[in-house]
């Protein structure tokens, strides 16, 4: 086991032991907000999946989010199904969805895919406010929780369970077959093309399994609340989630965890003081991609590496933010980015970074 | 189906494309230019029409108010590109992802000062009411908001074709350094564009405030259907933009008046079948 895995396992050691333990040190309000946190650091892990690892950056994966709880609530209220139809049919309307949204944007990249994935998350909103039978504007009501569960505190230990069981699941798939073409598809698009690999498929498995996991985020989060509406499905929804990511480092899948905890913690204590937290959350977006497009994990590594004396082992597996530096321009331009991103610079990174460490 | 039906729907669908025309053209101009996708476009067209709103009310004139939304966006165009999208140059998805940023804060910042509910810009008297066309009466708003876009898209399509100034930014979308080392000064260019995006998005918001109404959400609901229009033309091209916008523009009218639970769907449907066939769009390069 390399000193990576090593690192990483510890990391999530660490992290379990202190997820099992908070029921134990603080009172429920708090409890059901490091819940929440969790939910959203799925959802942000589904992000990361895709854009960290695939390079395509998703501006509506809150429209993919939206859909699992929809499947949920729909069932729980419309239909008053049972928790094994609201799971069946929250999973079924999630593949589907993002079967028909990974049909259209496979054949897309960089902003190109940024700006579809954006019109359809905003589609999915658009269908919900306006659709009477998902209680338009209303929203749904009358989800309940499985009595097993029902308790803040079970609930929350399901979350855990769901959470680092679907982070493992994807951490597995970074490392597979399919996770080393989808790495290749960030660096060369075309490179990858000219060794034969059909680009739009590996698109569209990408979009499928990072789809799968933020539909099981919304599922988990329609519990939560017991409720949902087409704010669920908002623009701010998929914004925040990439902030998310991003915030805490992309391409790092245990990045966007920090990015979803300080993101949650944040609004609901600063929430508290102002009305205004959306332009909080709109500043930290613009600063981070200013002073750190490569997060909190890669400010760390490149800090941790400069100490090391820059041999260049941070303990890091495909954590430098390429995604973040890719040049202007598709197909023969992607040579430009492969050719820059050279291994002797170990986790490189940002505009500030650059001009300290040389 | 009558015949005024469809005259009618053909008109509001005409007149909507026209609105979407301004939004789109600033849009497709600056990625054409400098690769910028502006996702605060939207935000842009909110707040240049909130600022005509206050301009109209405080003044009782319409044509103030229409100078003062794409003037506040010119302001808001220039620092944005100066101070904020000048650091990361180049780096495609960052550039982006902080427009993402700006359009939370003005939003934001646009229910702070505008409050939540849904307000309309007076036109001024002599555009209020109906006109005869000869088939059918329609809001003279309308035609003159029809007027101005085939006046401002000639003007535009004049103005890329036959100027030096066309000239620089046709051949900055060709090749940008070259144009740099004709002694050219890019950086310049570069602001020049933005800063007119942003004043035909605010121009657009202007011209919103009288046709549809502001609200929060109106700046994604405006920046989903320039997306739609882009996506559909493709992104970069002046005809692209045109066509585009006309598509979406009708598509929507019928769309609304003969299935209005489904609107959305006469957005999504031309743009499932654009990107599955032609994933650069009609008139997309490359």
């Amino acid at each position: 086991m390399s000193r990576a895995h090593m690192f990483g396992f510890t990391v999530l050691a660490v992290a379990v032991a202190v997820g099992v333990v908070v029921p134990y040190a603080f009172g429920s309000y708090l409890v059901s907000i490091v819940t929440l946190a969790l939910i959203y650091s799925l959802y942000a892990m589904s992000i990361d999946l895709m854009g960290g690892y695939g390079g395509l950056v998703t501006l509506g994966q809150g429209g993919i989010l939206a859909t699992g709880s929809y499947g949920v609530a729909y069932v729980a209220a419309r239909l008053g199904g049972g928790f094994g139809q609201q799971l069946l049919w929250g999973v079924l309307a999630t593949v589907l969805i993002s079967a028909v949204f990974a049909v259209m944007a496979m054949r897309t990249s960089q902003v190109y895919f940024l700006m579809v994935t954006l019109a359809q998350g905003m589609i999915v909103w658009g269908f919900v406010t306006r659709s009477t039978r998902l209680g338009a504007e209303n929203g749904l009501r009358g989800i309940a929780r499985p009595p097993a569960f029902s308790a803040y505190w079970k609930y929350y230990y399901l979350c855990l369970a769901i959470v680092v069981i679907c982070g493992l699941l994807m951490a597995l798939i970074t490392r597979s077959p399919l996770g080393l073409s989808m790495r290749a598809l960030k660096d060369s698009e075309s490179r990858l093309h000219m060794l034969g690999y059909n680009l739009a498929a590996t698109k569209f498995y990408v979009f499928m399994l990072s789809g799968f996991f933020a539909g099981v985020a919304g599922m988990l989060l329609a519990y939560y609340t017991k409720f949902v509406s087409p704010s669920n499905a908002a623009f701010a929804i998929s914004g925040r989630g990439v902030l998310m990511a991003i915030l805490g480092g992309i391409g790092t899948l245990f990045g966007p965890v920090i990015g979803a905890f300080i993101i949650v913690l944040t609004e609901n204590i600063l929430s508290l003081y102002i009305a205004r937290w959306t332009t909080v959350l709109g500043l930290i977006f613009i600063l981070t991609i200013m002073f750190a497009p490569d997060g909190l994990v890669g400010a760390g590594r490149s800090a941790f590496a400069r100490w090391r004396g820059r041999r260049g082992d941070a303990g890091g597996t495909g954590g430098r933010s390429d995604l973040l530096e890719a040049r202007h321009g598709a197909g023969p331009l992607d040579e430009r980015s492969a050719v820059r991103s050279d291994p002797e610079s170990g986790s490189r990174s940002g505009p500030l970074e650059g001009e300290t460490t040389t | 189906m009558s015949l005024d039906f469809i005259a009618v729907q053909l008109l509001n669908g005409l007149s909507f494309a026209a609105l979407l025309f301004f939004l789109a053209s600033g849009f497709t101009l600056i990625f054409g230019l400098m690769r910028i996708v502006n996702l605060a476009h939207g935000a842009f067209y909110l707040v240049g029409g909130y600022v005509a709103l206050t301009t109209v009310a405080a003044t009782g004139n319409f044509w103030l108010g229409l100078l003062a939304g794409p003037l506040a966006m010119a302001v808001t165009g220039l620092v944005t590109e100066r101070v904020l999208l000048r650091p990361i140059r180049g780096r495609e998805l960052p550039e982006v992802l902080l427009t993402v940023g700006i359009a939370f804060v003005f939003a934001d910042m646009a229910l702070e000062f505008w409050g939540g509910d849904p307000r309309t810009i007076q036109p001024p008297e002599f555009l209020r009411g109906g006109m005869d066309l000869g088939f059918v009466t329609y809001p003279r708003y309308r035609v003159f908001v029809m007027l101005g876009a085939l006046l401002v898209g000639a003007a535009l399509f004049l103005l890329h074709s036959r100027t030096r100034y066309g000239a620089i930014v046709r051949a900055g979308v060709d090749d940008r350094e070259m144009i740099g080392a004709l002694g050219i000064d890019i950086d310049r260019v570069f602001a020049g564009i933005f800063v007119f995006g942003s004043v035909l998005a605010g121009l657009a918001g202007v011209i919103g405030g009288g046709l549809l109404s502001l609200l929060p959400g109106a700046d994604t609901e405006i920046l989903l259907y320039s997306l739609a229009v882009v996506i559909i033309g493709g992104l970069g091209s002046l005809p692209g933009a045109v066509i585009g916008s006309l598509i979406v523009g009708l598509a929507d009218a019928f769309g609304r008046a003969l299935a209005p639970e489904l609107s959305y769907f006469t957005l999504f449907a031309p743009m499932a079948l654009i990107l599955v066939l032609r994933p650069r769009g009609l008139l997309g390069s490359k």
